[in-house]
């Protein structure tokens, strides 16, 4: 049985991992359109500079993580250990 | 000498074509494959009209095709639970490997080994696709490699032996396990990340916030449909191989041929871009009524988790982390509707997936075995390859009766589709 309890205790790297990806960076997008809501009902109509900064930063997040899994997913083992990632 | 000689070309002959038959019906597989996961993927996107039904298979299509690419290194072992290949290299004392990963086991060198192997790995194969097509016509979203792996298990019990032929442990730790897990932890983060975003998002306007999260919603689901591409056009890669080393054209040493990868990326793609409409239709309008928002948390979840589990080399079903996070979005918004006696019917084939493609592999490898005799086996796997057209067509005519496509697969969710209703209409209960 500890063979067994072995091969599933993984799955909580998988829970933690995917609550931080998973559930965390579509709520950084939310972050992101609320961001670039600011101003946007005010008098000018028009997304205030802070929120458009705002909103830049949290989409870029999102992308360089995005990209980042991809990388570390594709890539060889050997081209990881060099980065210290494998 | 010409006696034996024309003998032996005979022999040849009839390698060869049950090697090509073997081929055909694993990218067969891949194919079914490829249209029963479209809706893991897409369903949302579709459902809530963030891409066109035929966009939507499209981009599907083409990212499972780059996706079958992606991985550098492809497991050349079809399944560790099955024991009819060494699933890692095997070395002697000094170092030397002795039998390398995706060598067939001894058995294979016993007289009759070759076509033992080759029955087997094509008696799994058939007990595959007839499950993945009956869960089709259902439209049960089901696991593709539970069916697979279910039709090899029972063809290898059926050819080797209950505990020769399947690693037990290995059965509960890497496929019973995962799959009773894997759709609660898609599940909870879903859950959480629709929370999130709905928390966050509560005094945007629902419009602008619906038209941002359609995009966030096609990224996501584009990452699980490349991520589907590179787990399971692998399966069949691995098979074809075995195939190849049993039929004697490849070693165990040799690399992956492009030409299987190639046509194992093809046959994916294209079942893909045909679009199981049934299965997509479920997961879309059957679960819960998806907007933007919970699609995008839906689809997010699926990514981070197939990812992650591959890297750490976990084994899970798309599909039940793809039903577990569109579940998992009813939860995490307040007043949504979850139609659980839908969840609990997939469930149900769930639980059912393996047992049956197991006992179909396993009389298929019996009614290829009687025949095993004449012609070399031939004859044996031409049966089984007619059941597998004969039924695969009953199955494609009774789908006609009530068909689901890109035009009626986002109607209100009644239990069936229009067409199915007026093809059956309900008749009042006769006394």
């Amino acid at each position: 049985m500890s063979a067994v309890w072995s091969s599933v205790a993984p799955i909580w790297k998988v829970l933690l991992v995917g609550l931080v990806l998973g559930a965390g960076l579509p709520a950084l997008v939310a972050l992101g359109m609320r961001s670039l809501a600011v101003g946007s009902d005010g008098p000018r109509g028009r997304t205030s500079p802070a929120g458009i900064a705002g909103a830049a930063v949290c989409f870029l997040v999102v992308a360089v993580a995005v990209i980042a899994g991809l990388v570390v997913l594709t890539a060889s083992k050997t081209f990881l250990a060099r980065w210290g990632l494998s | 000498m010409d006696f034996v000689q024309r003998l032996n070309d005979h022999e040849v002959v009839t390698e060869l074509v049950i090697l090509v038959l073997v081929v055909g019906t694993a990218l067969a597989f891949d194919f079914t494959n490829g249209f029963h996961d479209t809706g893991n993927a897409m369903a949302t996107s579709i459902a809530t009209g963030a891409l066109k039904p035929k966009v939507a298979v499209a981009l599907s299509g083409v990212l499972n095709l780059v996706g079958a690419f992606l991985s550098i290194e492809v497991a050349k072992t079809v399944s560790k639970v099955v024991k009819i290949q060494y699933t890692k290299d095997v070395k002697d004392a000094s170092g030397q490997v002795v039998h390398h990963s995706g060598q067939p086991l001894p058995f294979f060198d016993a007289p009759g080994g070759h076509h033992l192997l080759i029955t087997i790995v094509f008696a799994g194969l058939v007990g595959g696709i007839l499950w993945n097509l009956v869960t089709w016509l259902l439209g049960l979203p089901s696991s593709s490699s539970h069916a697979l792996f279910g039709g090899l298990i029972g063809a290898a019990i059926a050819g080797l032996g209950w505990s020769s032929g399947v690693d037990w442990t290995l059965v509960l730790s890497s496929i019973v396990i995962p799959a009773l897990l894997s759709p609660l932890v898609a599940l909870v983060i879903a859950a959480v990340g629709t929370y999130l975003v709905y928390s966050i998002t509560a005094r945007l306007d629902p419009r602008r916030r619906d038209r941002g999260f359609r995009w966030g919603q096609i990224g996501s689901a584009s990452l699980v449909s490349l991520a589907h591409g590179t787990g399971d056009a692998q399966k069949t890669m691995g098979v074809i191989f075995l195939a190849l080393v049993a039929h004697g054209s490849l070693t165990s040493s040799d690399g992956i041929p492009f030409w299987v990868k190639l046509s194992c990326a093809v046959a994916i793609a294209l079942g893909t871009y045909l679009g199981g409409w049934r299965v997509i239709r479920t997961l879309g309008k059957g679960l819960v009524e998806i907007s933007p928002p919970q699609g995008m948390a839906a689809e997010a979840a699926s990514a981070a988790v197939i990812m992650t589990s591959s890297h750490l080399g976990l084994a899970l079903s798309t599909t039940h982390v793809a039903t577990g996070s569109i579940l998992g979005t009813g939860v995490g918004r307040r007043g949504a509707q979850v139609r659980w006696n839908i969840a609990g019917r997939m469930a149900a084939g769930w639980l059912f997936t393996l047992p049956i493609a197991a006992v179909v592999g396993a009389i298929c490898w019996w009614l290829a075995d009687l025949l095993k005799g004449p012609a070399d086996g031939l004859f044996g796997i031409l049966l089984v390859f007619a059941i597998l057209v004969a039924t695969a067509t009953a199955i494609w005519l009774r789908s006609r009766r009530a068909p689901v496509h890109a035009g009626n697969v986002n109607e209100e969710w009644d239990g069936a589709p229009r067409a199915a209703a007026d093809a059956s209409p309900r008749t009042p209960a006769s006394v």
